[in-house]
């Protein structure tokens, strides 16, 4: 490696002293390594007039139309088809302007349209212009959050959306928290956390030097409770899974038998995790008898409300996480039911001792020197497992500008009473069946189409539902009319899980829903 | 205006005015004599709707009193978000994000920044988030507000970071992943991007010179870092997944004294523990020493621990230095240990025809990062295996196309931003000759910045620089001839912290320093944006001088 290296900056120092000297005046070519530094390479003004007529293409297919009720939710074409339509070949020489413009366009085209009305498909949906606009300029401003330094505007509005979402869980005393790249990232936070609140020497000797660790959560829990075991050196297998009740709530009696048992085979239990709003059924377990048993036992108690913590805007709804303030941390994803744009993780902590710093920091010189003419505790980049990262809460800050605390509620009561109407309808309507009544705003039913509806319960007739949802979904996704998930679940055929996020959709599209997976499946 | 109206008893007469947002009912009051008017804000933004009514003051009563609004009995029948509002406000926003980022601030004539103290602009800035919302001329103001005391990392003068400058092919992929807001974890919801990521991973494999492998994109070098020791270790104990680390034992990482501190919060965040990251030692320029990695790994066995990976960097973080990858290889080959090579900042260079050489033995890698982008030589299955959780609910099995596409049980994420566009446009752009053209540039530049800097006095660098990376110290005219006074290296430490200091406090650029291992503050000046000149390189080193002279 040396001598190469050598021989290059010889080779390279003769060519620069060949080059002429920079006389006054007059600016001659400056030539290195064949390179011409005169002016920037980058032309800004053809950049700009790019960009100007990018914009409105952005705008009108990939914002107004892509919301527009009236228009397709996706464009399906076949992974093969769509990578001929696409030339997604990256060759050697580059292209020209409008047919960079003609890539935008099939991009947006055959992309699914998430801000659509009747895009029910994941726990994201609808778009908020006011978060748009936040995502415009963190994207136009480029910032990462390491420190006040780089991105002072940035980390002081993710401190102020910290403080009032740990104002909102109810954490008197205050907490601490972190943005971070998704619910499952804001899992493993937690139970990193958690390890080391238990066991500091972690971080230094490793899992090694510690006894076997035994955390807990339900069934029904986000699979990412099992990566971030994996990930995290714990083991799978020292994760142990607490049933949950019909409705899919973590029964806190077992819990307690858990517990039992890992203290019983010598283990080291440290840390539960709750689950406020699971994905399929939306259930919430009942935090408050799982708190006083943590209490009992000293574990440590998280909370993963990713997706329900919505419901902690409204005053009505907030009693589902009742007991959610005696949590040790808890992770929230606004991205989800409060529209903040993907992605938007928040990961708190009760903590007031610096927690997070201790447990994740590693004082790189480069960054967070301490001779620096500022407070230095604004630089809080060192409490992230990450480097670089995304100024993620600063969309969220200015649609909360934009629509204050009472618009975020409405919104949230919205959703649940459309769920209301929704279950209602289901009730009414042959052929639907209910999974169970809706607690959230997953509303889980079953299409029975009309050739099975005479049959009697049984295997047979599971079966055969088993079958509808599938073709159901095929056939709503060539068509392009709407998007809804299906999945089996526990020992549950095949069954929609409709999902109402997006203040646009009206009740209009809730009657569509119903209308169109008939049709669509009438004749199964 | 003011006064209260009982909306129950009312009888709407006529309802003249409607919108998504607002309705407007218009009654007599037969007791009072009065004509009223009811509006219901579908919304709640109270204040602003008395502005807007101003044009209505001739009418004789104005209430705000909306309906009730009991449970089940919402306004279900109209969207309650209304996009004629929002597409007013986005197309103001846009122009402002246009006029005050982008063309202000990659104007070489404006400032790079604007300094205020964190309290000063806590206050400038009004954080509290209220109970009511904002009309839209304040929030176009909080827009203008944001994009003033940002620090203008797409500014010429901007060499804090190892990232600047603006490309508006990228950004343009950016604006629209934005718009459309997808998750990357099935075809289903994000057919585009899936084959995208494909292709833009194929792609870099083949410069790093792979037949096969596979990859995922990730959320910063310092998660792919992690999936690559996630993934070493699961390779050498597959147990680990389900027993957890007691079931192996004590472990060993290997990784040079000048690796990004990535490693270690990767050690300590996957329970191996940061003392079992044996650091190995580096020569002057920063690059590891191979016969210490021997001697570090014949430690470690000594010491009882399992040898498992080496993590070599191609461009380190402050020297820009590239550790030999050919003979670490053959290291790991003798010894079986999974290479990783972090080339997250150095990476680029395989672009370049010229400079790809720095990388030499990099096709012998087992997993590399490059600016957040995982890449894998190995089995395919291997990180599926590794990460996977099968959720039902995403990933069914019994959907109606390929189920090899839906990548996102690779990851360890469930929800993934979309990262590959923003690439996969400018590369479409500016073609693999034109990456390779700035790639070339950057490193002219820092040429002729070094040739520049050699002739100066008062500069002195640190090494020759091998990549973009040009590390240096101002002596200031009252420390030069003074190397052997007691004092110097005390006073030298002092030098870069009070000209960075004044460098922010006047906005005229920016620049890191840092001290590294027995040196003291030192500056480290990266060039990459390609909208840069010679010219900003004279004025770079005319900054220095003019801030520091009179320390």
């Amino acid at each position: 490696m040396a001598p190469t290296n050598e021989r290059h900056m010889n080779d390279t120092s003769s060519k620069a002293s060949a080059s002429p000297a920079e006389p006054k005046g007059k600016r001659p070519p400056v030539l290195v390594d064949g390179v011409t530094l005169n002016g920037p390479t980058l032309d800004i003004r053809e950049a700009e007039s790019f960009l100007r007529d990018a914009m409105p293409i952005i705008m009108e297919e990939a914002v107004w139309k892509a919301t527009d009720v009236k228009e397709k939710v996706c464009e399906w074409r076949s992974p093969e088809q769509l990578k001929d339509l696409l030339d997604l070949e990256l060759r050697e020489g580059g292209e020209a302007h409008p047919q960079i413009l003609q890539r935008c366009r099939d991009a947006i085209r055959y992309s699914v349209k998430t801000g659509h009305p009747l895009f029910f498909n994941q726990l994201y949906a609808g778009m908020d212009p006011y978060s748009l606009v936040g995502r415009f300029i963190t994207e136009a401003i480029n910032p990462s959050l390491y420190t006040y330094e780089v991105a002072p505007v940035f980390l002081l509005t993710e401190e102020a959306v910290l403080q009032k979402m740990i104002e909102i869980i109810g954490w008197q005393e205050g907490g601490d928290g972190i943005f971070s790249p998704g619910g499952s990232v804001s899992n493993m936070y937690a139970v990193n956390v958690a390890r080391y609140h238990h066991c500091p020497d972690v971080k230094v000797l490793g899992l090694s030097a510690l006894p076997r660790l035994v955390m807990f959560t339900s069934q029904e829990c986000h699979y990412s409770v099992a990566k971030a075991a994996a990930f995290l050196g714990i083991g799978t297998n020292n994760v142990y899974v607490i049933p949950s009740d019909k409705r899919g709530k973590m029964i806190p009696a077992e819990f307690e038998k858990q517990v039992q048992r890992a203290k019983d085979e010598g283990a080291l239990p440290f840390m539960v995790n709750a689950t406020a709003g699971t994905t399929v059924l939306g259930a919430f377990d009942p935090l408050e008898e799982i708190a006083d048993i943590c209490e009992r036992h000293n574990l440590w108690m998280h909370v993963d409300a990713c997706w329900g913590g919505g419901a902690l805007m409204s005053k009505k709804h907030r009693y589902l996480l009742q007991g959610i303030h005696r949590a040790n941390s808890v992770a929230w994803n606004p991205h989800k039911m409060l529209m903040a744009g993907l992605q938007c993780c928040a990961f708190m902590v009760r903590d007031k001792t610096n927690l997070l710093q201790r447990c994740h920091s590693a004082q790189a010189s480069y960054l967070f020197q301490q001779d620096k003419f500022y407070d230095v505790s604004y630089d809080t980049g060192d409490k992230s497992i990450q480097c670089s990262r995304k100024p993620d809460a600063f969309k969220f800050w200015l649609m909360w500008k934009a629509i204050g605390t009472k618009g975020l509620e409405e919104r949230v009561d919205r959703a649940l009473a459309m769920a209301r109407y929704l279950a209602e309808e289901i009730k009414k309507r042959d052929g639907f069946r209910l999974v169970m009544e809706p607690e959230y705003t997953n509303v889980c039913f079953w299409y029975i189409p009309p050739s099975l509806r005479d049959m009697a319960d049984g295997p047979e007739f599971w079966r055969n539902v088993h079958a509808v949802a599938p073709v159901v979904k095929e056939r709503m996704m060539k068509k392009g009319s709407m998007m809804v998930g299906y999945q089996p679940h526990g020992d549950k055929a095949n069954f929609f899980r409709q999902i109402i996020i997006s203040p646009q959709v009206s009740r209009e599209d809730m009657d569509f829903l119903l209308d169109q997976i008939h049709s669509l499946g009438m004749d199964l | 205006m003011g006064g209260e109206c009982i909306f129950q008893s009312s009888q709407p007469v006529n309802r003249y005015l409607q919108c998504h947002e607002l309705v407007l009912y218009k009654y007599r009051n037969h007791a009072k004599n009065l004509l009223v008017i009811v509006i219901i804000d579908f919304r709640i933004r109270l204040p602003r709707l008395y502005s807007t009514l101003s044009a209505l003051t001739s009418l004789d009563y104005v209430t705000t009193t909306g309906p009730s609004q009991p449970y089940g009995q919402q306004h279900l029948n109209e969207p309650l978000l209304d996009h004629r509002e929002g597409q007013l406000f986005l197309t103001e926003a846009f122009k402002v994000i246009l006029e005050e980022v982008l063309c202000k601030g990659t104007d070489v004539n404006e400032k790079v920044c604007e300094w205020r103290e964190p309290e000063e602009l806590a206050t400038l800035l009004d954080l509290e988030l209220r109970e009511y919302g904002e009309q839209q001329h304040q929030l176009l103001q909080r827009v203008r507000d944001v994009a003033k005391y940002s620090v203008k990392t797409n500014h010429p003068r901007f060499f804090n970071q190892l990232f600047a400058g603006v490309d508006y092919h990228a950004l343009t992929g950016r604006f629209l992943t934005e718009a459309l807001n997808t998750s990357q974890y099935t075809y289903e919801v994000a057919p585009v991007f899936v084959l995208m990521e494909d292709e833009v991973l194929s792609k870099l494999r083949s410069l790093v010179g792979w037949a096969q492998g596979d990859g995922i994109f990730c959320p910063g070098g310092t998660m792919s870092n992690m999936y690559a020791m996630n993934l070493a270790r699961y390779r050498a104990f597959p147990e680990v997944k389900l027993k957890g680390q007691w079931a192996l034992p004590r472990l060993a990482v290997f990784t040079s004294q000048e690796s990004h501190y990535s490693v270690m919060k990767a050690a300590a965040f996957q329970g191996i523990g940061t003392e079992n990251v044996f650091k190995v030692n580096v020569d002057d320029r920063g690059c590891m020493i191979t016969d210490d990695l021997s001697e570090k790994i014949e430690l470690a066995k000594s010491q009882g621990a399992v040898p498992f990976l080496v993590h070599a960097t191609s461009g380190t973080t402050v020297q820009g230095a590239f550790d030999p990858l050919e003979p670490i290889a053959d290291i790991c080959d003798r010894q079986g240990l999974w290479m990783h090579v972090d080339a997250a900042w150095g990476g680029s260079v395989l672009f370049s025809k010229e400079h790809r050489h720095l990388m030499r033995g990099v096709e012998r890698w087992e997993s590399g990062a490059c600016s957040g982008i995982q890449l894998l030589e190995c089995n395919f299955d291997l990180l599926k295996r590794c990460h996977s959780a099968d959720a039902t609910y995403l990933f069914q099995q019994d959907k109606f196309y390929d189920m090899s596409l839906d990548t996102g049980d690779k990851s360890i994420q469930c929800g993934r931003k979309v990262d590959c566009l923003k690439l996969w446009l400018m590369w479409k752009a500016v073609g693999s000759q034109g990456l390779e053209e700035r790639v070339d540039r950057a490193f002219a530049h820092t040429r002729y910045l070094v040739e520049k800097m050699m002739k100066r006095e008062g500069f002195q660098l640190i090494g020759k620089p091998e990549f973009v990376n040009v590390c240096f110290w101002f002596i200031p005219p009252s420390l030069r001839g003074k190397e052997n006074s007691p004092d110097y290296q005390d006073r030298l430490s002092k030098v870069a912290p009070v000209i960075k200091e004044r460098m922010i406090k006047q906005g005229t650029m920016m620049v890191g320093y840092q001290p590294l291992g027995g040196r003291v503050n030192f500056f480290r000046m990266i060039v990459i944006s390609p909208q840069l000149s010679y010219q900003d390189m004279t004025f770079f080193l005319d900054e220095i001088e003019r801030l520091g002279n009179n320390l």
